[in-house]
């Protein structure tokens, strides 16, 4: 499968220079099968640029929110696709105890906040509330779990028919009142199961470990959490994700610098980069 | 995947041990699958040393008896309750673990239902009386 990071920066986007080398939009994430399946992994504000690049001949593609904050829901409206009248777009979401995926998105996707209505979109959408076991999307088999952030939210673990694997948790607090992170069992640690021997892990990354203690409960990692993850989870390659928007590129480059010199990460490390091709 | 726990059990354990309070996790099929430091002293044993064990073996470890010392069967206990009720349950007891001293105690304990419905577990809380 081809990885595109169409957006990395986590909570708000966050134009200008200062950010411009590891990107000012929020999370994205464009996966693309060899028999042509598009995945398309949160519509934070990096969906707009991903819609303008996909073909007038696919007529399916499948967008899976990890949750619905506004920096993963934010670009839908912008997503040029979903005024095709041709296409079938399914849309995966966390399912909520009492209220379902189309009235949760519609409260975004609608007046005032957003002046066309979901139901008024041309194209032909399909919800689906997950988790709901693994389902076949096109050549991928795609099982998701909810993982320790605020509100229903989960991650995702992408299997191509060769056997390599994606996971995509975006946002996740694993180390949450987990006074043993990250010697627990991997069974016992969120969203491991996921992340486990993944040839790509995307992970959050949005705090210093200096930063985090003031953060605690807010559902995020820091860098130096995200590589034990990895560690602890057996993945062949992090890429850290979801920046603070407070973070400069010279700062992320620091970061990632001071983190690495606390953990030794197992496997290889490329920090996310808006515009970075992965192949898996 | 791998076996992994469902969030509710991670986030009910990471309370547990996180708090004074005794507290004993179970899953749905009611195995043991953990209880916190505050229990260990009440048990009078580690869970680093039990680890998980299967309902048929800490049921018949833990020994139960009502107020008039009459037996209490893994079914009629709390967490036995809980399961099979899908309810809360909170009664007196005296209990004693592989042989150790009977503690008088109040246990409550409470299902864990997940956003569809299904039953992850349950959590019990012990108070000595």
């Amino acid at each position: 499968m081809n990885v595109t990071l169409w957006g990395t920066r986590g909570s708000l986007a966050t134009p200008g220079a200062e950010t411009a080398r590891y990107g000012g939009n929020t999370s994205c994430v464009g996966v693309i099968g060899r028999d042509g399946t598009v995945l398309v992994l949160d519509a934070g504000t990096g969906i707009r640029g991903l819609g303008k690049t996909i073909a007038t001949t696919v007529r399916r593609v499948d967008i899976l929110l990890t949750h619905l904050h506004m920096d993963h829901i934010q670009g839908l409206g912008f997503f040029a696709p979903l005024f095709r009248p041709d296409l079938e777009v399914h849309i995966w979401g966390p399912v909520s105890s009492h209220i379902s995926l189309r009235e949760r998105l519609m409260r975004y996707l609608s007046p005032p906040l957003f002046p066309v209505s979901l139901r008024e979109l041309p194209c032909m959408i399909t919800l689906h509330e997950v988790p709901c076991g693994e389902v076949a999307i096109g050549e991928f088999r795609v099982s998701s779990a909810l993982v320790c952030h605020p509100g229903p939210t989960v991650g995702y673990r992408i299997v191509d028919p060769q056997g390599g694997v994606l996971a995509y948790l975006p946002d996740h607090e694993p180390a949450l009142g987990s006074t043993a992170f990250p010697s627990l069992p991997l069974a016992w640690t969120s969203g491991a199961g996921l992340a486990a021997g993944a040839d790509l892990l995307i992970h959050d990354s949005q705090y210093s470990a200096e930063e985090y203690p003031r953060h605690v409960g807010w559902g995020h990692s820091s860098f130096k959490d995200a590589l034990a993850f990895a560690t602890l989870s057996g993945a062949k390659h992090l890429v850290p994700f979801h920046h603070d928007p407070s973070h400069t590129d010279i700062d992320i480059d620091r970061l990632m610098k001071e983190a690495m010199a606390l953990i030794t990460p197992a496997c290889r490390v490329t920090t996310a980069l808006e515009g970075a091709t992965f192949q898996i | 995947m791998t076996d992994a726990k469902s969030i509710q059990i991670i986030l009910a354990r990471q309370l547990a041990s996180s708090i004074a309070t005794p507290v004993l996790l179970v899953d749905a099929q009611n195995a043991l699958i953990y209880y916190n430091e505050p229990a260990e002293a009440i048990f009078n044993q580690r869970f680093d040393e039990t680890g998980e064990m299967p309902a048929a073996e800490w049921t018949s470890r833990f020994t139960a008896v009502d107020d008039d010392r009459n037996p209490i069967p893994p079914n009629e206990r709390p967490m036995g309750r809980v399961l099979a009720e899908c309810a809360p349950v909170s009664r007196n007891m005296w209990m004693r673990v592989s042989g150790g001293d009977w503690r008088h105690l109040h246990v409550t304990a409470f299902p864990l239902v997940g956003e569809k419905g299904q039953l992850f577990g349950a959590m019990s809380i012990f108070w000595a009386i």
